[in-house]
């Protein structure tokens, strides 16, 4: 390890040639930004490993339960496991996708569930994205050039190879595929993770397309090739949100989707990865459901727990939030990116009380969490080792047939001393995930 | 790859005039440099008017900063690569990433060079990078529609400069076979009228430089 550490600034300049950045907007105006990576990696043991991809195989699969019922028979809602309203009132449930059963069931092909791990060693999901999660390509090519800088590292330690990520991918898209070319759509180059939707469609041999390069003829979707040499789509792996991706069906002034690919969807024609309306079941409401969801579609006990949290939404656990609010963390669940998540004890006088009040008047905007205290993960810095919080994102892949958990993930960690929140877009690094294969 | 877009066409044709865009005139800013130390310091003028670009510059110190690194000037050598720039990054399914890598390393030459003491030593690394890059298009691309339109761009630009620098003859006969090589290797339309006139006109060797350019560009349907 010590001598992969060694390479750490030739592994982040060849980062650099490889052109792995994010976007960003700030102030109007967009900026390419190296994601600053860090040599020591995250090491999760194989039976640590074996514990969460029980875990999340469990949670994924009850999640697509959840959505196959949701958009179909709701007895999830006639069972009264969840309250109505926090299905209809999420900006993720879109009425379009009702009665719509995706190519072979799949609702989430591609999920990334954030988890955090206790001082206590105990593993919390911290949020479930089943929409466009981005992330596993920076730990896939960091792996590689670590690989390269020191393959004595990887010689003498156990480690299981990440690089089957395109394979997974791939074999994901073949397996709902309904006949024709994998196809990746990205909104195009100012998107925040363009890199990735660039080197996952070199590594997966998909064809990479913005809008304008595909279109709807008859019931089909093609991609549109010069002199009219036209190929059918067959899997659309999109990374653009729901409401762009059809300004026919969504955002009628969407310039960045595919008029009429939902109808196409709809008619059982393609397959879109990941299935439109999945932000259902990512809400940040909704996540408080799914341990009762792995319970009520799978019969069993959920596997990995959720952070403690609290729904102002019930009488009893906004009294809790009322009187608890200095040790609680408050986030909107219309935000993501590590946007409106503010921790209580930050808060004083009138704007603590400003915030108490919104969340009196809508409770089901917010949820309300215990402050996890994280295992601090060891971290390079100018002045040598330094512990930061860290979260990890794990990737699972749903097909046809099967679910897979990668063995690796993004692990994210915060540059700032003691702050948790962890995400690229707010300054955070990344670290590769190691998981030993014996 | 097998199937193309109509867009992905048109990045790899410019992306292969933006390379050899900035390949040649990096060369002869070079020249010009040397030149405008103790010979002719009003070299600019006659670059601008033979590239046809606006002269802003007022006087050779300008030039060498404003033409060569200034990314507010659409016609400096920064901005022509930060074009081949936008077309590379857009295709690396097509290119792969080892061949975009000397893309983005070109601009980080180009950057460092401007803010270097000895930028001229420094501009080295960006030839050297737009040669890998070449290379690695040959190497790292299957495709051979993909690599033949990078080198129809290439060449397209290659005669266009040669045009406006003023090439004999049987040099502009020589990179126009070239030309005519790539695209009869690529499935694309092009204008028959403006090809046959081209080569009519090198064969009985009366160029006409501002009617040559005017097929050049009527030349290529994407």
């Amino acid at each position: 390890m010590l001598e992969l550490n060694k390479h750490v600034n030739t592994v982040n300049a060849l980062l650099a040639r490889y052109g792995v950045k994010f976007g960003i907007y700030k102030n109007h105006t967009f900026k390419e930004q190296l994601f600053p990576f860090d040599t020591i990696p995250r090491v999760i043991t194989h039976d640590e490993f074996a514990y969460l991809e029980k875990g999340l195989s469990q949670r994924v699969t009850a999640l697509n339960r959840f959505l196959a019922d949701i958009y179909g028979e709701k007895r999830i809602l006639k069972d009264g496991v969840i309250p109505e309203e926090f299905v209809y009132s999420s900006s993720g449930y879109l009425a379009a996708c009702e009665g719509i059963m995706p190519p072979k069931g799949v609702y989430s092909h591609i999920s990334g569930i954030d988890l955090v791990q206790g001082k206590d060693s105990e593993w919390y999901v911290l949020e479930d994205n089943l929409r466009i999660p981005s992330g596993a390509s920076y730990p896939l090519i960091a792996r590689d050039l670590c690989r390269k800088a020191s393959p004595s590292t990887f010689k003498r330690n156990h480690i299981s190879d990440n690089r089957d990520y395109a394979a997974l991918l791939k074999e994901t898209m073949d397996s709902v595929n309904t006949g024709g070319i994998n196809v990746i759509l990205t909104p195009g180059r100012y998107n925040a993770a363009f890199f990735e939707h660039s080197y996952l469609a070199e590594k997966t041999g998909a064809v990479l397309a913005t809008g304008n390069d595909l279109a709807v003829m008859g019931d089909y979707l093609y991609y549109k090739g010069y002199g009219g040499n036209n190929q059918k789509v067959g899997a659309l792996y999109r990374r653009v949100s729901d409401e762009y991706l059809d300004p026919m069906t969504f955002e009628e002034t969407s310039l960045i989707g595919v008029p009429h690919v939902f109808d196409v969807y709809k008619k059982g024609n393609v397959a879109l990865l990941n299935a439109p309306g999945n932000g259902v079941a990512d809400d940040k409401g909704i996540y408080y459901f799914v341990p009762k969801m792995v319970e009520y579609y799978l019969g069993e006990e959920a596997v990995l727990h959720n952070a403690p949290t609290y729904l102002p939404f019930y009488e009893e656990d906004r009294a809790y939030v009322m009187e608890h609010f200095d040790d609680l963390v408050i986030k909107d669940v219309a935000e993501a990116g590590g946007y409106g998540v503010v921790f209580g004890s930050s808060l004083e006088g009138e704007e603590k009380q400003r915030l108490k009040d919104l969340v009196n008047e809508q409770p089901r905007r917010f949820i309300a969490q215990e402050v996890i205290d994280f295992l601090d993960l060891e971290v390079l810095d100018r002045d040598g080792v330094v512990e930061r919080k860290a979260d990890l994102r794990a990737f699972v892949l749903t097909g046809a047939d099967q679910v897979h958990v990668w063995k690796s993930g993004l692990t994210r960690f915060s540059r700032i001393e003691g702050c948790s929140i962890v995400n690229s877009s707010q300054g955070g690094g990344f670290k590769d995930t190691w998981v030993l294969s014996r | 790859m097998g199937i193309i877009s109509v867009e992905k066409v048109n990045n790899l044709f410019w992306l292969g005039r933006y390379t050899q865009r900035v390949y040649t005139t990096l060369q002869r800013y070079n020249t010009g440099f040397d030149e405008m130390l103790d010979l002719d310091v009003h070299f600019f003028e006659k670059y601008c008017e033979a590239l046809n670009i606006p002269n802003i510059y007022t006087d050779y110190e300008n030039f060498i900063k404003s033409y060569g690194y200034n990314t507010d000037n659409p016609d400096s050598i920064i901005s022509n690569l930060y074009r081949a720039y936008d077309n590379a990054l857009v295709l690396r399914d097509y290119i792969s990433s080892e061949a975009l890598a000397y893309i983005h390393l070109a601009q980080f030459q180009l950057n460092a060079a401007k803010l270097s003491d000895a930028p001229l030593i420094e501009l080295q690394s960006v030839t050297d990078n737009l040669l890998a890059f070449w290379g690695a298009v040959d190497d790292s691309i299957d495709d051979a529609m993909v690599r033949n339109l990078i080198k129809l761009g290439k060449k397209t630009e290659l005669l266009d400069l040669k045009l406006r620098f003023r090439a004999e003859n049987e040099e502009l006969k020589r990179v126009f076979g070239q030309l005519d090589f790539y695209l009869h290797r690529v499935d694309i339309s092009y204008d028959r009228v403006a090809y046959y006139e081209m080569a009519l006109a090198l064969e009985k060797r009366e160029v006409d430089e501002k009617t040559m350019l005017e097929s050049l560009e009527n030349l290529i349907l994407v």
